[in-house]
C-alpha cells in the first residue's frame, strides 16, 4: 500500500466511526463533537484529493459555522430525552421509508456506470506551481457566474427566512438610540429656575 | 502539495498535547482533597436554586444563523479576491450584483430590527 | 529556507541511514519546537510586561518581589499553577470539561505551522495559509462554548453564551477586512502577501487600508477577549465567565491560549498591513543599505511589539464596553463598512490608483 491510501484509509475509518458514534451518542453535545471529527476526516480525504481550498472552507463553514449554530441549540433546548424515545417508535417506519429511498438513489448515482474510473480518470498529479483556489475562481466568477448570482439569491432568501422564523419584535423594549443621546442639548433636560432674590419668606434656619 | 500538509498534521497533533500536557502535569503534581463544598458550583455564597442549563434570549441563535450566512459569503469573496485583477470589470460587475444581493438582505435585517440589542 | 535547511542538511549529513516519512516528521517535529517554545517564553513574559505597564500607567510598581526587578515572576506563576489542585466540579461532564482547554490551545498551536517569520523562516507554506488560519482560528470558539456547557453552572454558561456571539460577529469583520488585503496581494499565501508589500514604507497595505487596519486591530481584542472588549470574563458581571469552575493547570491551558492568540493577532496584523519582514528603511537611501543586515525576524518582532504594547495600553486606557454596544459595533458600523471598503478597493484596483495594484 502507498502512503497515499494508508492515509485513504485512515480518514475514511474515522469519518465512518465518528459518523456512527455521533448517531448513536446520548449526549447531543458529544455528538456534535463527533461530527466536528467526522468533517475533520473529510476535510482530509479532499486535501488527498488535492482540493485544498475546498478542505479549508469546509473546516471554516461547517466546523467553525454550522457546528458552533448546533452547540448553541444543544444548549438552549433543554431537551427531553423520555418524549424523544417515545416518538422515536412512531417515525421509524417513515425514517425507513426514507433511508431506503436514499440507499437506493445514491446506489444509482454512485454506481459503475455514472462514476467508475473509465468515465472519470484519476486526476493527474498537479504541478508544484498549482493554485488549487485560482483556478477554481477563474471558473466560478467566469463560466459560472450564474450559478454564482444564483447562490446569493439563495442566501438573501436564507437571511429573509431565519429573521421570520426567529425574529420577534418585542414590545417596550428598552434599547440605546446612540444618535439621540449624542443630540441631546442641556435645555431639553434641565430647566433653569431664577429665583427672586430677596425672598423674605425663606427662612434658612 | 501534500508534503506541505505534513506539518500542519504534526502541529495539530503538537497542540493537543501542549493541551493535555500540562493538564496532566497538573493533575499529578497537584493535592487532590475533594470535598462536596469545593466542588459544588460557583455561586454568591448560597446553594444554587436551579440547574444552570436554563433557556435563552432567542436572539444569540439568530446570531448564530446570521453569522452562517454571512461567513459563507465570505467563503464565496476570498476566491473572487484573488482573482479580481485579472477579472476586471466583468468580475467587477458580477462580485457587486452578489454583495448588493447580501446588502438589501442586510437592509432587511437592520430595518427589521433584527440587530437590535435591549 | 536558510536556516531550517542548515538544520535539515546537518541531521542528513550526520545519520545517513535518517530519511523517509518518519525522519520529516522528527525534522518537523525540531523546527516546531524550535518556533513553540519561544513562544511560550514570550507568552510567559508577556505577562510580566503586562503586568508591569498597566502597573507604570497606573503609578504602581508591579510585580517586583521575586527574581530581580521581578523577573521570575512568570516562572514562579507557572510552578505555583502546577502544584494547584485540579477541581472537578460535580455536576461537570468531566470528558467535556477536559477537552475544553485543549481545544482552546489546540488551534492557537496549530496556526502558527503557517506564519512566516522571514522570507524563508516558516514550517509549512500552504497556498490557501490565510484561509487556514481564520479555519483554524474559528475552531477556538469550541473551546470557550463547551468550558461553558460542560462546568453547568450559571456564570460560564452566560460568559461562554456571550464570547461566543461576539466571537462568531467579529470573526465576519475579520473575514471581510482581511479580503480587502488579498484583493490588493492578488494572493491568499501570506508570504506572497508579505512579497507584494515589498519596495518601501509606502508600499505596505496599512496606506490604502488604513480603516481596515483599525477595524482589524479592535476586533483582535474582542477576538481575544480582550479589555475593553472582555465581557467574557467581565469581573464584576459574571465574576470569571467560562473559567469560573476552572483551577490550577486547567486555567492556565486557557490563560496560554488567550496570550498565544494575541501574539498571533498582532504578528497577523504585521503581515497583513505592515509588511512583514520587510525593513521600514527599505527603498530610502543610504539608511536603507545601513539596515540591510538585519534579519526579517527581528524586524517582525520589532513592529508586532509594537501591537503588543498596544494591547497593554488599550487596557490600562478605556473601561469596559457593554454587550449590546459591542454588538452593536460589530454589526452595524463595522460590517457595512468593511463591505463599502471592498468596493472602494475594487474600484481602485480595477482603476489602477496608487503603487500598490
Amino acid at each position: 500500500m502507498t502512503s497515499a491510501q494508508i492515509l485513504f484509509y485512515t480518514f475514511s475509518f474515522f469519518l465512518v466511526a465518528s459518523s456512527l458514534i455521533m448517531i448513536f451518542a446520548k449526549n447531543a453535545a458529544k455528538a456534535v463533537l463527533f461530527l466536528v471529527l467526522a468533517f475533520f476526516s473529510v476535510a482530509g480525504l479532499w486535501i488527498l484529493l488535492e482540493a485544498e481550498f475546498l478542505a479549508i472552507t469546509l473546516i471554516l463553514v461547517y466546523v467553525g459555522a454550522v457546528m458552533v449554530l448546533f452547540l448553541f441549540v444543544i444548549k438552549m433546548l433543554n431537551i427531553d430525552k423520555s418524549t424523544l424515545r417515545a416518538k422515536f417508535a412512531g417515525y421509524l417506519p417513515l425514517g425507513l421509508i426514507v433511508a431506503a429511498i436514499i440507499v437506493a438513489e445514491m446506489t444509482m448515482v454512485l454506481g459503475h456506470e455514472q462514476f467508475g474510473l473509465n468515465i472519470y480518470p484519476a486526476p493527474e498529479k498537479a504541478s508544484a506551481d498549482y493554485s488549487n483556489i485560482t483556478i477554481l475562481a477563474l471558473q466560478l466568477y467566469t463560466d459560472y457566474v450564474y450559478p454564482f448570482e444564483l447562490a446569493a439569491v439563495l442566501l438573501l432568501i436564507a437571511i429573509i427566512a431565519a429573521i421570520a422564523l426567529v425574529h420577534r419584535p418585542e414590545q417596550n423594549r428598552k434599547k440605546q438610540d446612540i444618535s439621540e443621546q449624542v443630540s441631546v442639548r442641556a435645555k431639553d433636560r434641565l430647566r433653569i429656575v431664577s429665583i427672586a432674590k430677596n425672598n423674605k419668606e425663606v427662612n434658612n434656619d | 502539495m501534500l508534503e506541505n500538509y505534513l506539518p500542519i498534521v504534526v502541529f495539530i497533533f503538537l497542540g493537543l498535547a501542549f493541551g493535555a500536557g500540562p493538564v496532566l502535569i497538573g493533575y499529578l503534581l497537584g493535592p487532590s482533597k475533594p470535598d462536596p463544598e469545593k466542588n459544588s458550583q460557583f455561586e454568591c455564597g448560597f446553594p444554587a436554586f436551579d440547574d444552570s442549563r436554563m433557556y435563552f434570549n432567542v436572539r444569540y441563535y439568530l446570531v448564530a444563523i446570521l453569522f452562517i450566512l454571512f461567513d459563507l459569503e465570505v467563503a464565496f469573496v476570498f476566491p473572487w479576491a484573488v482573482v479580481q485583477s485579472q477579472l476586471g470589470w466583468f468580475g467587477f460587475i458580477g462580485m457587486t450584483i452578489f454583495l448588493s444581493l447580501l446588502v438589501v438582505g442586510f437592509i432587511f435585517e437592520w430595518k427589521k430590527g433584527a440587530l437590535e440589542w435591549e | 529556507m536558510g536556516f531550517w535547511n542548515a538544520i535539515t542538511n546537518f541531521i542528513t549529513q550526520t545519520i545517513p541511514w535518517f530519511d523517509g516519512i518518519l525522519a520529516s516528521i522528527i525534522i518537523i517535529l525540531i523546527k516546531a519546537f524550535a518556533l513553540i517554545i519561544p513562544l511560550m517564553l514570550m507568552v510567559a513574559y508577556f505577562t510580566y510586561a503586562e503586568r508591569k505597564v498597566i502597573g507604570y500607567m497606573q503609578l504602581r510598581l508591579g510585580p517586583n518581589r521575586v527574581g530581580p526587578k521581578g523577573w521570575l515572576q512568570p516562572i514562579a506563576d507557572a510552578v505555583k499553577l502546577m502544584f494547584k489542585e485540579i477541581i472537578f466540579p460535580t455536576k461537570a461532564d468531566v470528558y467535556l470539561y477536559l477537552l475544553a482547554p485543549v481545544l482552546a490551545i489546540a488551534p492557537a498551536i496549530a496556526v502558527w505551522a503557517v506564519i512566516p517569520l522571514d522570507a524563508d523562516l516558516y514550517i509549512a507554506n500552504l497556498d490557501v495559509s490565510l484561509l487556514y488560519i481564520l479555519a483554524v482560528g474559528s475552531i477556538g470558539v469550541y473551546g470557550i462554548i463547551l468550558a461553558g456547557w460542560a462546568s453547568n453552572s450559571k456564570y460560564p454558561l452566560l460568559g461562554a453564551l456571550r464570547s461566543a456571539s461576539l466571537l462568531v460577529s467579529y470573526e465576519i469583520v475579520i473575514g471581510f477586512a482581511l479580503v480587502t488585503v488579498v484583493m490588493i496581494a492578488g494572493s491568499v499565501n501570506l508570504n506572497a502577501i508579505v512579497e507584494a508589500q515589498k519596495g518601501s514604507i509606502l508600499h505596505w497595505y496599512w496606506i490604502p487600508l488604513f480603516p481596515m487596519m483599525i477595524i482589524f486591530f479592535i476586533s483582535a481584542l474582542v477576538e481575544t477577549n480582550r479589555a475593553p472588549f472582555d465581557v467574557v470574563e467581565g469581573e464584576s458581571e459574571i465574576v470569571g465567565g467560562t473559567h469560573v469552575e476552572y483551577s490550577g493547570m486547567t486555567f492556565a491551558v486557557f490563560f496560554l491560549a488567550e496570550y498565544a492568540n494575541m501574539i498571533l493577532m498582532a504578528i497577523l496584523a504585521v503581515i497583513m498591513f505592515f509588511g512583514g519582514w520587510h525593513s521600514p528603511f527599505e527603498g530610502v537611501p543610504y539608511i536603507g543599505e545601513f539596515f540591510s543586515w538585519v534579519p526579517g525576524l527581528v524586524w517582525v518582532l520589532a513592529k508586532a511589539t509594537f501591537f503588543m504594547f498596544a494591547y497593554l495600553w488599550v487596557r490600562a486606557t478605556f473601561p469596559r464596553f457593554r454587550y449590546d454596544q459591542i454588538m452593536r459595533l460589530s454589526w452595524k458600523v463595522f460590517l457595512p463598512f468593511t463591505i463599502a471598503w471592498i468596493f472602494v478597493v475594487a474600484l481602485m484596483t480595477q482603476l489602477k490608483i496608487g503603487p500598490w495594484f
